[in-house]
């Protein structure tokens, strides 16, 4: 009898655990217009961020959020700074127990914002938008539109290219690279000198996403990378075959870092900026960074292909949202409203060297030769003159962008091969999609 | 039918709320860390939760025949049975002949401190600084290797999938040595010095003393660092995590980066919740039993 009343007890006890557990699914904001607003007269919104790369960019922040402060009086905003690796998951949690933050940087990609916006956990903008009149750029804001809804604010553009130490070349007497034999011949020559060619590192991965973005974008145009990335043509086929070969043909070549897989990002850049490397192949947030640190010219070149000068892979970077359970929108609205002022965008662009979403009047700006660079190219992304390609792993799903950044690794870590990771992209793809 | 208490009844009911109230607390903590995680990640299991969605569709067992049939699944279980074998036996051997020596009087506090500093490091800061010794660049192995002419065998070592996992497992091992050593060092401290003297006059060897009379005495303290050093290998994460993540290209992904990976990458928190299952599944038979091996030698009388 004993038995049966702790067995009835255990099992009782256990469908009670099950169901609580059953209930911490989260509670998510229900949807902006649901959530009762907090309408005292001083307020206090927290803005989430992740961890700049450097301590200076936090403090340039830190500054500019006074500024916003004495223009908005009756708002402060505190600061929430988190390790950038974390951000995914620290947000997620945070905004399924309606505890996150007020306002927030995330990725706008279909895997980051698109996701919070699926599950509704970030606010409607489009009345803001249509009330501002904010000026984003079209392209940008479809970035940032899921089912209709504009769901954030696209915080800056970014191109990826190839970096290339202009006092190395001419020393060596080489020649800007017009197109990929040129590119491969230089880098052989290099190499013969003790040059490191490439600061390649793929120790995190994404890097790898990056790679095939501007060998591919340069090998297909845009229309190419239009068709593959929205299903009309197959990421099995012999262009992306050919521009992951490109990768491992280099690396077996020794033209890359030598075991790429076992460096990490910031070990590359450092190999850059001591000038052990000769080209750095990555995106223009680097570009600050390489200002501050590189004691030499550097050039910036879209990768080539194999017939001509290439195109850059552009495209949005990271936005800033509002989360849907705060309690303070009119505030973070108004904080949105900020950043998006001219004199802001300016001084992002001049102090981080973010390009802003929107048009920027860039006369008598203070800007270095590389940037300056890098501000008009980005303008023909905004204005459509431009031919560019695209970054991938900013428009694809979380499953594409794994076998992507997996794929490569292999490739460049002697396990796979272009055909059989051209092949897991496409599988992915379809996966994906369904 | 029991028999018959004399205790009065106010008493016996004092008793029960006394029981109770001491029960408690144990009672409580019971519940909080272990009864109502694991009914939180039994719920997990069976539903299909992407980290976001509230109300996640019951799938029933997928999730499980998923994992099961998951080629990623065997391979990350293979480097946790490499990583079990190795990083297991390494760290017992090399502690336990170290804190050997230190005992029979051939070191002294220098040379506990020395051994024991890297236990003492956070994993976080030993993976990273590892991390710059097998640089393929500027690391120091490749260094010297270059210097003293074996550059044939300087290689990316965290990069190349036939070195990457052991890289990370020599780091482990010279993580955990300094912990094994010194507990097993406690444990030397009550050893029957007389037992070791009369091996000695009889002709017993170093090898055979330390078969014979000392591991005996001190089995279940060995038994305790083996169960710990064990249960840490199916569920290793943070040295991989930080070294190599896993990579590359899965080369050195074991069942804890992979429920990560999952979980917080994939945004398949459910599917992580599975593979997180897994390694308790198969770590807790293991660590049931070392434990009652460990407490019969007790009861024996064996042991330090």
């Amino acid at each position: 009898m004993k038995k049966i009343a702790f067995v009835a007890s255990a099992v009782l006890s256990t469908a009670t655990l099950l169901a609580t557990a059953a209930c911490t699914g989260g509670a998510p904001g229900t949807g902006s217009e649901d959530v009762k607003q907090d309408t005292s007269g001083q307020q206090e919104i927290r803005y989430m961020i992740g961890q700049p790369e450097d301590p200076a960019d936090l403090e340039l922040i830190k500054s500019d959020l006074k500024t916003f402060e004495t223009k908005n009086p009756g708002i402060t905003v505190k600061l929430d700074v988190i390790p950038s690796e974390n951000v995914r998951t620290v947000l997620q949690t945070q905004l399924r127990s309606g505890q996150g933050p007020d306002v927030f940087g995330y990725d706008t990609g279909p895997g980051f914002a698109g996701a919070l916006a699926k599950a509704g956990l970030v606010y409607d903008l489009t009345k803001a938008y249509a009330d501002k009149k904010w000026p984003i750029y079209d392209f940008a804001k479809k970035r940032v539109t899921f089912d209709g809804k504009i769901v954030g604010v696209p915080s800056q553009i970014e191109e990826v290219g190839v970096f290339y130490n202009k006092t190395l070349f001419a020393k060596y007497g080489i020649a800007e690279p017009k197109n990929l034999t040129e590119l491969t011949a230089a880098a052989e020559k290099l190499k013969q000198n003790n040059v490191v060619p490439f600061a390649v590192s793929d120790k995190e991965g994404w890097q790898g996403g990056h790679l095939l973005s501007m060998s591919l974008s340069s090998a297909v145009g845009s229309k190419g990378m239009d068709d593959l990335l929205n299903g009309r043509t197959s990421w099995n086929t012999q262009p992306v075959v050919d521009s992951l070969a490109v990768w491992k043909d280099w690396n077996d070549k020794k033209l890359l870092t030598p075991s790429p897989t076992a460096v990490s990002y910031d070990n590359a850049n450092a190999l850059f900026y001591s000038g052990k490397a000769a080209m750095n192949p990555t995106g223009s947030w680097l570009a600050l960074d390489i200002e501050r640190n590189a004691k030499f010219d550097v050039g910036f070149i879209p990768f080539p292909a194999k017939d001509g000068a290439g195109i850059f892979s552009g495209g949005l970077g990271s936005g800033t949202f509002v989360s849907a359970s705060t309690t303070k929108a009119d505030a973070s609205i108004k904080f949105l409203d900020y950043l998006l002022t001219p004199e802001h965008g300016r001084w992002a662009a001049e102090k981080l060297q973010d390009i802003p979403a929107y048009p920027i009047d860039t006369n008598g700006m203070t800007a270095s030769p590389l940037f300056k660079q890098v501000l008009d190219d980005s303008a023909k992304i905004a204005d459509g003159t431009g031919d560019f390609g695209y970054n991938i792993d900013v428009l694809t799903t979380d499953v594409f962008n794994n076998a992507m950044w997996k794929g490569i690794q292999g490739i460049l870590s002697g396990q796979g091969d272009a055909a059989k990771v051209a092949a897991q992209l496409q599988s992915a793809y379809e996966k994906s999609a369904k | 039918m029991g028999a018959v208490s004399n205790v009065p009844a106010v008493t016996r009911r004092a008793q029960a709320r006394l029981g109770i109230l001491l029960a408690l607390p144990v009672a409580i903590v019971t519940a909080v860390f272990f009864v109502f995680p694991m009914a939180n990640a039994l719920y997990y299991s069976v539903v299909d939760f992407d980290g976001l969605d509230p109300t996640p569709p019951f799938v029933g067992l997928r999730n499980f025949t998923e994992m099961f049939t998951d080629p990623a699944t065997w391979h990350a279980l293979g480097n946790n049975a490499i990583w079990i074998a190795i990083g297991t036996a390494a760290p017992m051997i090399i502690g336990l002949l170290v804190a050997v020596l230190i005992w029979s009087g051939r070191g002294g506090a220098t040379y506990r401190l020395l051994f024991f500093l890297p236990f003492m490091l956070p994993g976080v800061a030993i993976g990273i600084v590892w991390g710059w010794i097998y640089d393929p660049v500027n690391g120091w192995i490749n260094r010297v290797l270059n210097a003293i002419g074996l550059d044939g065998l300087s290689r990316g070592w965290l990069g190349d999938p036939k070195t990457a996992i052991f890289a990370v497992l020599a780091t482990a091992i010279w993580a955990t040595c300094g912990f094994v050593t010194m507990i097993i060092l406690s444990a030397l401290r009550n050893v029957d010095v007389e037992l070791v003297d009369a091996a000695r006059i009889d002709g017993a060897n170093a090898g055979q003393r330390l078969w014979h009379i000392l591991l005996p005495q001190i089995m279940p303290v060995f038994l305790m660092v083996l169960t710990l050093t064990l249960v840490g290998g199916f569920s290793v994460f943070d040295i991989i995590f930080i070294m190599t993540g896993g990579g590359p290209a899965d080369a050195t992904e074991v069942l804890g980066t992979y429920a990560y990976s999952s979980a917080f990458q994939l945004n398949r928190i459910s599917y992580g919740t599975v593979l997180a299952l897994l390694i308790t599944v198969l770590a807790v038979p293991f660590t049931i039993m070392l434990n009652r091996l460990q407490r019969r030698l007790s009861l024996q009388g064996l042991g330090a």
